[in-house]
């Protein structure tokens, strides 16, 4: 039998970042050999925000943000019940600081950020200040049950290199003591063990790759072209917030933001088999944006936005009773803006095959937990279900093929708070 | 007592209340085409099918019953457009869920439902179920699920949403929860081959095959008008016979002045048809209110109905009397339920109807 090295890397890739583990890493370190480029002698010297990856990953020609090909969620946990001590201090210090000399902060290199939760906050006496806007995860929609991640921390991993996130996580288990050449004296799992790892990758092409999974029916639906498995771009510039607008101003944490952080199954043989083309705009943006052919192929024509205007917005319960059917986005809309128009969420979404099951994690970055709790009770549709066509899931938007298993809430502090912080940081 | 009975049996209910209906013919699982000619009505199907039950659970506020059938055809509704889902080569099986509440017995037709089918904590699959209207079965939630294998052991949760409909009387405030239920379940293909299955002669007629007694599971048959509070009044337009009554505004009604509640039921069996858009206009003493649209509504009471509060007596004239007022009713969107065959033709281009109340 003919050799297909190039198939055959492709297939090992693909897979890669979902298994995980030090075979993965040694299989994928086997096809790659290029230098991956290093970090910076003094990890002081990065930007404050931990949370601003936009000016160091890739954008499109059209200045809409292509996140890193490969991501990876770490959750973590501290031991026993009390505060963190000052040794665990320590490791997590000296691990991020060898993350950061062993990689340049991008794509290329590994950008990451750490966000810890309103139980970790628990742990402490003290309570978060008034202004930080974190509670606890709750239901945000009157038919999901979903589990509540309430472990300390969230370690987010994103690299467009499969071999990066895989080396960097094996030093963070302590799987190996070097990474791109830095030594890892300890680690990070000596005081913050793994308790749950999540896989995502994003990207044109990838979704089709890895279409053979539960939640995608056969005969490959999903185009080449498309970054995600529903088949459409997403995360416009237009309709994304800016990095700015999302970062906590003043006060202690400032320079910081929140993040919640859903994992959604995806259940797609309906939306491929029973929904044609017009009817999956129609869901997905909007009815108007199907009746005008407002969407090409996966949406490469939109450019730098949805399409969505502030009328398409207005009209919602309009549509609901002239087509029978409202767009996600066009929902979503209702909540997603504040008072001068400015977008409120950041939204940073990969795809997920981890158990062979189709599944999107969801990060969303905001100012508070609220606005993106809002976002999603205005996606809920629920007050538009007295137009008898629009029910709880079905006609409503996208709600009838995701279905949410995870939600958490996470504080994502600035650079200089981002080691086990206190409530109030000095 | 009868409930454990009912589990205990294993319960292959089968159609014993259809003899009569059509004649046995061998148990193919071929099932005949659509039949040509259906009246833009009610008609009888061509054939019939049976069901077993899997069990039932309380969960939260609410029992669920999760039963299943042979893989189904049948036909979705958005607005007036009516889709056919065909049934696939690769489906298993037709899983179908009834929800009620577990305090009074009473069938919920407007919960949102999803099962979730696994293995050995593995997902096999997972859908949003349709609402659905089928003859034997009444109101219930249903699809079609693809890839259960032959004497394998799955792990079935039913996934019942929040009520949309308003709650009114004893149930204002409930029903605002979710819930799941989980039902075990082996996918035995000869079981489910012995599932009654009937070619019917009078398929085409105009009529429906009467309910299948479901035992502990209610089929979603609409109160008697003697049943409801109030002086019920009934008429008919086209398939849907509508009982009106007009009663002091139950708890959940913020508004004052007398409560019109419409219950809308299938002609021939009497199951609530849920879902639609319907309107009213007052008319009394010449003179005639504004067209409202009716609140979708769900009361121990009055069953599952359409209200709205009306304008107190004397309002609308000096002498206006509410019995010589005459509501005229108007079916704005027909019920966004799926229909299994019998029903997909019906309730669509129902005529304006007036009653007396």
């Amino acid at each position: 039998m003919e050799a297909r090295p190039e198939y055959d890397r492709r297939q090992l890739l693909k897979a890669a970042v979902a298994t995980g583990g030090v075979a993965a890493l040694s299989a994928c370190l086997d096809v790659t050999d290029e230098p991956v480029p290093t970090g910076v002698d003094d990890p002081e010297t990065l930007p404050e925000r931990q949370h601003a990856w936009n000016d160091r990953v890739r954008s499109d020609e059209h200045g809409n943000v292509a996140l890193p090909r490969h991501q990876s969620l770490l959750y973590l946990t501290l031991d026993g019940d009390g505060p963190p001590t000052d040794a665990d201090r320590e490791v997590v210090r000296d691990a991020l600081r060898t993350l950061d000399r062993a990689y340049e902060r991008s794509n290329e290199g590994l950008i990451y950020s750490i966000a810890y939760s309103p139980s970790y906050f628990e742990r402490f006496e003290a309570s978060l200040p008034d202004g930080i806007d974190l509670p606890s995860p709750r239901r945000l929609s009157p038919f999901e049950e979903p589990e509540f991640d309430t472990q300390d921390a969230l370690l987010h991993l994103a690299s467009d290199r499969a071999d990066v996130i895989l080396a960097a996580e094996a030093a963070l288990r302590g799987d190996r003591d070097e990474v791109n050449g830095v030594t890892l004296d300890a680690p990070l799992t000596d005081a913050m063990p793994v308790a749950d790892r999540r896989s995502g990758f994003v990207g044109p092409g990838m979704p089709a790759d890895r279409q053979d999974v539960a939640g995608i029916p056969d005969g490959d639906p999903v185009p080449e072209a498309a970054p995600l498995f529903m088949g459409f771009e997403a995360g416009f510039r237009g309709n994304q917030a800016t990095e700015d607008y999302v970062t906590i101003e003043s006060g202690r944490f400032a320079g910081g933001t929140t993040k919640h952080v859903s994992r959604l199954r995806q259940r797609l043989e309906d939306w491929y088999g029973e929904q044609d083309f017009e009817q999956r705009v129609a869901e997905l943006f909007s009815p108007a944006h199907a009746e005008a052919g407002l969407v090409e192929g996966v949406g490469e024509n939109l450019g730098s936005d949805s399409g969505l205007t502030p009328e398409m917005i207005e009209k919602v319960r309009e549509h609901a009773s002239e087509f029978g059917r409202v767009g996600h986005a066009q929902k979503a809309a209702r909540a997603n803006r504040d008072e001068d128009g400015n977008v409120r969420l950041l939204r940073r979404h990969v795809e997920s095959t981890d158990g062979d099951v189709a599944a999107l994690h969801f990060p969303s970055l905001q100012r508070g937990i609220s606005a993106f709790e809002d976002v999603r009770k205005a996606m809920n549709g629920t007050d538009l279900t007295d137009e008898p066509a629009i029910r709880q899931r079905v006609n409503n938007g996208i709600l009838e093929y995701i279905f949410t298993t995870h939600r958490g809430n996470f504080l994502v502090p600035p650079r200089r708070l981002r080691v086990l912080p206190r409530p109030r940081p000095a | 007592m009868f409930r454990r009975e009912f589990l205990a049996t294993g319960s292959a209910l089968g159609i014993a209340a259809l003899a009569g209906c059509g004649s046995l013919e061998s148990r193919a699982i071929d099932i005949p085409p659509v039949l040509d000619n259906r009246p833009d009505a009610i008609y009888v199907p061509g054939h019939v099918e049976g069901m077993n039950m899997v069990g039932i659970e309380t969960t939260g506020e609410y029992d669920v019953a999760l039963s299943y059938s042979y893989p189904h055809r049948f036909w979705t509704v958005t607005g007036t457009d009516v889709e056919r889902t065909s049934t696939e080569e690769a489906d298993s099986v037709h899983l179908m869920a009834t929800v009620w509440d577990a305090e009074t017995g009473m069938i919920l037709p407007e919960v949102g439902v999803a099962i979730e089918i696994t293995q050995d904590g593995s997902l096999v699959s997972e859908e949003t179920v349709y609402a659905m209207l089928s003859q034997p079965m009444g109101v219930h939630h249903g699809a079609n699920f693809a890839g259960l294998e032959d004497g394998e052991n799955y792990e079935v949760a039913v996934r019942v949403g929040a009520t949309a409909s308003r709650r009114t009387g004893a149930f204002a405030g409930r029903f605002d929860e979710p819930a799941t239920a989980t039902f075990e379940f082996t996918f035995d293909q000869e079981t489910m081959r012995e599932i009654r299955f009937d070619r019917l002669d009078r398929g085409g007629e105009r009529g429906a095959i009467e309910p299948m007694p479901m035992g502990a599971v209610p089929t979603g048959v609409a109160p008697a008008t003697d049943d409801l509070p109030g002086k019920a009044v009934k008429a008919m337009a086209g398939d849907i016979r509508y009982v009106a009554t007009v009663v002091d505004p139950p708890a959940g009604i913020e508004d004052e002045g007398p409560y019109l509640a419409l219950s809308p039921r299938t002609r021939y069996n009497g199951y609530y048809l849920s879902r639609m858009g319907v309107s009213v206009s007052l008319e009394g003493n010449g003179e005639s209110s504004t067209e409202e649209t009716l609140t979708r509504a769900i009361d121990p009471e009055l069953g599952y109905h359409y209200g709205t509060t009306l304008p107190r007596e004397g309002e609308q004239g000096e002498t206006a009397s509410r019995e010589r007022e005459v509501l005229s009713i108007t079916v704005e969107t027909p019920p966004q339920v799926a229909r299994h065959e019998g029903y997909e033709t019906a309730f669509f281009d129902v005529p304006t109807t007036t009653l007396s109340l």
